[in-house]
């Protein structure tokens, strides 16, 4: 048996998690009294808080179930038109027009999932794409709801600290979703389909109902983000609502922290907006290309992301890994295509 | 009925230009077992060479061949000697990651360089032939004929030279083409070298018909897949069949659905290739591997 202390080493986690929450909670407060805290300051926070709950919702089903979901901004997109749509033509407040709008988008998940979730690997990546792109046309196209090219205008708002906190909480409340979700039987059972999706066919989990309603909720979660993004913005034209970027920051950020944790998407996260604001910030031009890069590293030399190199049962999965079974009975099987 | 020709017409004359965008995406992907997301990226690489060629230095489109082939060669072969080489023994994800974020950073590169306005080159012999009610795009119909002209010649390259042989062999079993003394480093670079000229031609043909910037990539790497899953993995002539399959879905729905056709047509080409996809995961003819 191996030796062990007489008393357990506390486990710090919480304590270090709520003195993050208060320090960030009382963030606004000091905005007037330093100069720290501008409000530009205010709206990065804001926008890092919506990526990392987009990432955290793309781990959901790129992450815990597997499915690498290479069109998931096309959520963001449709719950902010969504959101957008419902308060201008209807007049709705917000608060119902933005979970409207989040429904929107979770029953175009369900049904674009119904369809492309029973396609594996990178058949489904890459119809996911697809979707994304035909969607941002979509948009182009349904001039009357959404006024095609020239945008959509919503009932502009300025309030900074109120945005911060609202997207705060919404994320604090997602990643605790996702924290719970992963201890769940059902989120076991999504792990399953990752590693094994047959194998887990044969043990009994309902794999097309399970992949169907993380990729509704995930639908959902980002949806909201969508939501709130739009309003914050006060307007939508399918160039700025449907971006590529959105996808690849939640990859990015989730690959980075650690593919398949709850922790992942956030370290991820505010490590990458911490690289952006302070190592390129005077590059902007260039931060997409820096980001590729990056990318490119991380994919190939920190497979496992921070998480993964820190904790050694993490959970975390190499991104290397993922699809590990599915190609290894590719290759078993003889290779039937050739160039004639 | 002259609608319907027209439209027809068109559908194909466009298709041979997305068949020659697809050859070497089918190439690569049969050969390597690289899903290359930053194929569409090479052919923009391609369409911006011919544009140089042509604003600097007067050029016609097609004599610019002689400067896309080779360098597009070389980039292709720099690319899978330090890039591609490193995620083909890993699983799909990974490669699909790493041409994901290659397509960024070309895009980005272009952009930064060449700012991100449409440009476009202007054939000294464009035009179109009137011939009663229709009309013949003179333009795609000669983008057509280089098409099949390239598809022979790559044809004949694989089947009767001895390095088509090696890619032959080294598409078919890696192991065994290894036993018999096969270099299938070497021949993977190559394959990728030439998949990137073929891309780079595409471009080259691209320029006359579609406006060059720097984010026309996505668009073509998709309908490249599309034209694979329609027709098969590594089948040459299906390259052309498929493309000119979805060059006349996009030209009909483009002729009959008024106002939001052309739209609608790019909408109804991704729609084919997720229903493709979904209902016959192997492609349409089987010819796809399977992901289980």
């Amino acid at each position: 048996m191996r030796w062990r202390p007489a008393t357990r080493r506390r486990n710090r986690v919480p304590a270090v998690l709520a003195v993050l929450v208060v320090a960030l909670a009382v963030l606004p407060l000091l905005r007037d009294s330093t100069g720290f805290v501008s409000d530009s300051r205010l709206f990065t926070m804001t926008q890092m808080f919506m990526a990392i709950t987009v990432a955290s919702s793309w781990n959901l089903t790129g992450g815990f179930t597997g499915y690498v979901d290479f069109g998931h901004a096309a959520w963001f997109g449709i719950g902010a038109y969504g959101t957008g749509v419902i308060m201008s033509k209807l007049s709705w407040p917000f608060v119902p027009a933005l979970l409207a709008g989040a429904a929107v988008a979770a029953v175009a998940a369900a049904l674009i999932g119904s369809a492309t979730l029973r396609l594996r690997g990178p058949y489904f990546s890459i119809a996911m794409l697809g979707t994304f792109v035909t969607m941002r046309e979509v948009a182009r196209v349904w001039r009357p709801l959404t006024g095609g090219g020239s945008g959509l205008t919503m009932p502009p708002i300025l309030d900074r600290p109120l945005f911060y906190y609202v997207t705060f909480a919404y994320l604090v409340v997602v990643v605790a979703f996702a924290f719970w979700l992963r201890r769940t039987r059902f989120g076991a059972s999504l792990v399953a389909i990752r590693e094994d999706e047959i194998g887990a066919e044969m043990r009994g989990v309902n794999t097309t109902v399970a992949k169907s309603a993380v990729f509704t909720v995930a639908g959902f979660i980002t949806g909201i983000v969508g939501g709130l993004w739009g309003y914050q913005n006060s307007y939508l034209s399918p160039g700025i609502a449907f971006v590529e970027a959105r996808t690849v920051d939640a990859v990015m950020m989730t690959i980075l922290g650690g593919l398949g944790t709850v922790a992942g998407p956030v370290i991820g996260g505010a490590v990458l907006f911490w690289l952006r604001d302070v190592v390129w910030a005077n590059f902007l031009d260039y931060h997409l290309l820096v980001q590729g890069v990056l990318l490119i590293i991380v994919v190939l030399y920190v497979p496992e992301g921070i998480v993964g190199k820190l904790r050694r049962r993490s959970g975390a999965v190499a991104i290397t890994r993922v699809w590990r079974r599915a190609d290894a009975r590719r290759r078993a099987e003889p290779h039937g295509a050739q160039p004639s | 009925m002259t609608e319907l020709l027209q439209a027809t017409i068109n559908g194909v004359a466009i298709g041979g230009f997305y068949g020659s965008v697809a050859l070497g995406f089918s190439l690569v992907w049969g050969v390597l077992g690289v899903i290359n997301l930053a194929h569409g990226e090479l052919v923009m690489v391609g369409a911006y060479l011919t544009w140089i060629m042509h604003r600097n230095h007067g050029w016609d489109p097609f004599a610019a061949v002689v400067v896309v082939v080779p360098v597009m060669f070389v980039v292709g072969y720099v690319l899978q000697r330090m890039l591609i080489n490193r995620v083909i023994d890993k699983p799909h994800l990974t490669a699909l990651l790493v041409t994901f974020a290659l397509s960024i950073i070309i895009s980005n590169v272009v952009k930064l360089r060449y700012a991100g306005t449409p440009r476009s080159v202007r054939a000294a012999w464009s035009g179109s032939w009137r011939h009663g009610d229709v009309t013949i795009p003179v333009t795609r119909f000669w983008v057509l004929v280089f098409t099949v002209v390239l598809m022979l010649a790559l044809w004949a390259f694989l089947r009767y030279s001895r390095l088509g042989a090696a890619i032959r062999a080294a598409s078919q079993n890696r192991e065994a083409a290894r036993i018999v003394g096969i270099d299938i480093g070497r021949v993977f670079a190559l394959t990728f070298g030439i998949g990137a000229a073929l891309a780079g031609i595409a471009g080259m043909l691209a320029s006359p018909l579609l406006p060059v910037f720097p984010t026309m990539g996505p668009p073509l790497t998709l309908r490249s897949f599309a034209i694979v899953a329609i027709a098969g993995l590594g089948r040459i002539h299906g390259a052309l069949l498929g493309g000119i399959v979805l060059g006349l879905v996009e030209q009909y729905v483009a002729t009959y659905v008024p106002e939001y056709g052309t739209t609608l047509g790019i909408i109804a080409s991704f729609a084919l290739l997720v229903t493709i996809l979904v209902l016959r995961p192997r492609g349409l003819f089987g010819g796809l591997r399977p992901a289980h």
